[in-house]
């Protein structure tokens, strides 16, 4: 009797979890409004709710103070949220051309130490 | 090594040479000249020198305080930066924006766009991709100025207050990043030369999270910019519903939709707004036009679910509702 109970409402929450499209009766948001037309209906079928919980694991992941989880994902929309789901780790991220530089400095010291090229006129 | 810097001199000749007779040609003429004045540099732009790899809080909180808010680039490493990451990403960019309650403009990927925004008073955030290969570099920086005449683009870029950089360079790094770019607008302004679509999907993000505030004067001046569109009244109608004016809410929905008369959306928006007003049979002719307009259309679950709970109710319309036929102009 208790198991029948446990599938049921296991049932019932893996079928919620599954259907991000439960369309609500009556207004229509704004934003949607305007997204409708643009690429980002392309990720409407992500459901918003695991969207936002699969972004929250990753800021807390790479190191976002866990104080400021919340208020990040407030700022976020529900089609940023869909989008940056999973792709907190590879989408771009500005930080610095700093690391670029040394690297091109090294090459280049390599290449004057072999010879290629002579333009650190003091170097031996 | 002295025949290898002689051969390799003689190479960069070369390269002068070709540089100087197949030019691409300077790459900051525009368009149409006069469109704007050939140099322009916004020097009253605060600058916050990086620090660390917090490139992208120095640069937004450059564009944020240029729009008038009192903030520090430390402020925002809380709201924008990533740690294992060293670095932020463009969604976080445009979300701060948008909490500080500034229109959040992601310009269209053109330099004459982009420029057009500088020559209006805006610095403009942008990213650029630097480095090659497994070592991808992305860098936030402030276009604070140009130069058509020679042809070079000024920044406010991580410790530099003024980055000169050649036209031709900027646009390499730029266009690796997409040509992505964002003006931080004050709420009832417009950004130079608006792109309706881009413009409204700024207004909408500070409703959804909402700066209910900053949305109204900003669809406000949708409204005033572009008369004929509907979907600013719908914004306006959405704030007024929200807010609890059905009677307001309605007379919106009913402009967007004569504007309009094909959007599903005003329609079942409309629709919902009179059953709450206890019009359910002016609803119901309402929701039916929304339902064949909006079949097989991203909104049609919505539309079915306000459909059912409109024809789920049963009491005639109260004094006052709209008469049988439905209003001229609220016919397809």
């Amino acid at each position: 009797m208790f198991q029948r109970l446990l599938v049921q409402l296991l049932c019932v929450a893996i079928l919620n979890l599954g259907s991000p499209l439960v369309a609500q009766a009556g207004l229509i948001g704004t934003l949607e409004a305007v997204e409708a037309d643009t690429r980002a209906q392309d990720f409407a079928t992500v459901n918003a709710v695991l969207a936002r919980d699969q972004v929250r694991q990753q800021f807390a992941a790479l190191g976002v103070d866990p104080a400021q989880v919340e208020s990040r994902l407030a700022a976020l929309t529900d089609s940023e949220l869909r989008m940056l789901a999973g792709q907190v780790a590879d989408a771009p991220a500005g930080a610095s051309a700093l690391a670029v530089i040394g690297i091109v400095f090294l090459v280049l010291l390599i290449l004057e130490a072999v010879g290629v090229i002579d333009i650190f006129k003091k170097f031996p | 090594m002295r025949a290898v810097r002689a051969a390799s001199l003689a190479a960069s000749a070369a390269t002068l040479a070709l540089a100087g007779c197949t030019a691409r040609g300077p790459q900051l003429a525009p368009a149409n000249p006069g469109a704007f004045a050939p140099q322009v540099e916004l020097v009253a732009t605060p600058f916050f020198p990086q620090r660390d790899y917090q490139c992208g809080p120095a640069a937004l909180a450059t564009v944020l305080a240029a729009a008038g808010v009192s903030v520090q680039a430390d402020d925002l490493v809380a709201e924008v930066y990533l740690p294992a990451r060293r670095g932020s990403l463009q969604a976080e960019m445009v979300a701060a924006t948008r909490s500080r309650g500034l229109l959040p403009y992601v310009v269209p990927p053109s330099m004459q766009s982009l420029l057009e925004q500088v020559a209006e008073g805006r610095p403009v955030l942008i990213l650029q991709k630097t480095g090659a290969g497994p070592w991808p570099g992305w860098h936030y920086a402030v276009v604070v100025g140009f130069d058509t005449l020679e042809d070079q683009i000024v920044l406010r870029s991580g410790t530099s207050y003024r980055l000169e950089m050649p036209a031709a360079r900027f646009l390499a790094t730029w266009d690796r990043a997409d040509r992505w770019a964002m003006v931080a607008v004050a709420p009832g302004e417009m950004p130079a030369n608006p792109d309706f679509a881009r413009y409204m999907q700024a207004a909408a993000g500070l409703e959804a999270i909402g700066r209910i505030e900053a949305a109204t004067l900003a669809y406000e001046a949708a409204v005033r910019e572009w008369p004929a569109e509907a979907l600013p009244l719908l914004g306006l109608a959405n704030l007024a519903h929200a807010r609890g004016d059905l009677a307001g809410a309605e007379q919106g929905f009913r402009a967007a939709i004569e504007r309009a008369p094909g959007d599903a959306v005003a329609r079942n928006n409309r629709a919902a707004v009179l059953l709450e007003l206890g019009c359910p049979a002016a609803a119901r002719r309402e929701i039916h036009m929304a339902a064949a307009l909006a079949d097989a259309g991203p909104h049609e679950a919505a539309v079915a679910a306000t459909r059912r709970e409109i024809e789920a109710a049963n009491a005639p319309d109260v004094a006052g509702c709209p008469p049988d036929p439905a209003p001229a102009n609220s016919r397809p």
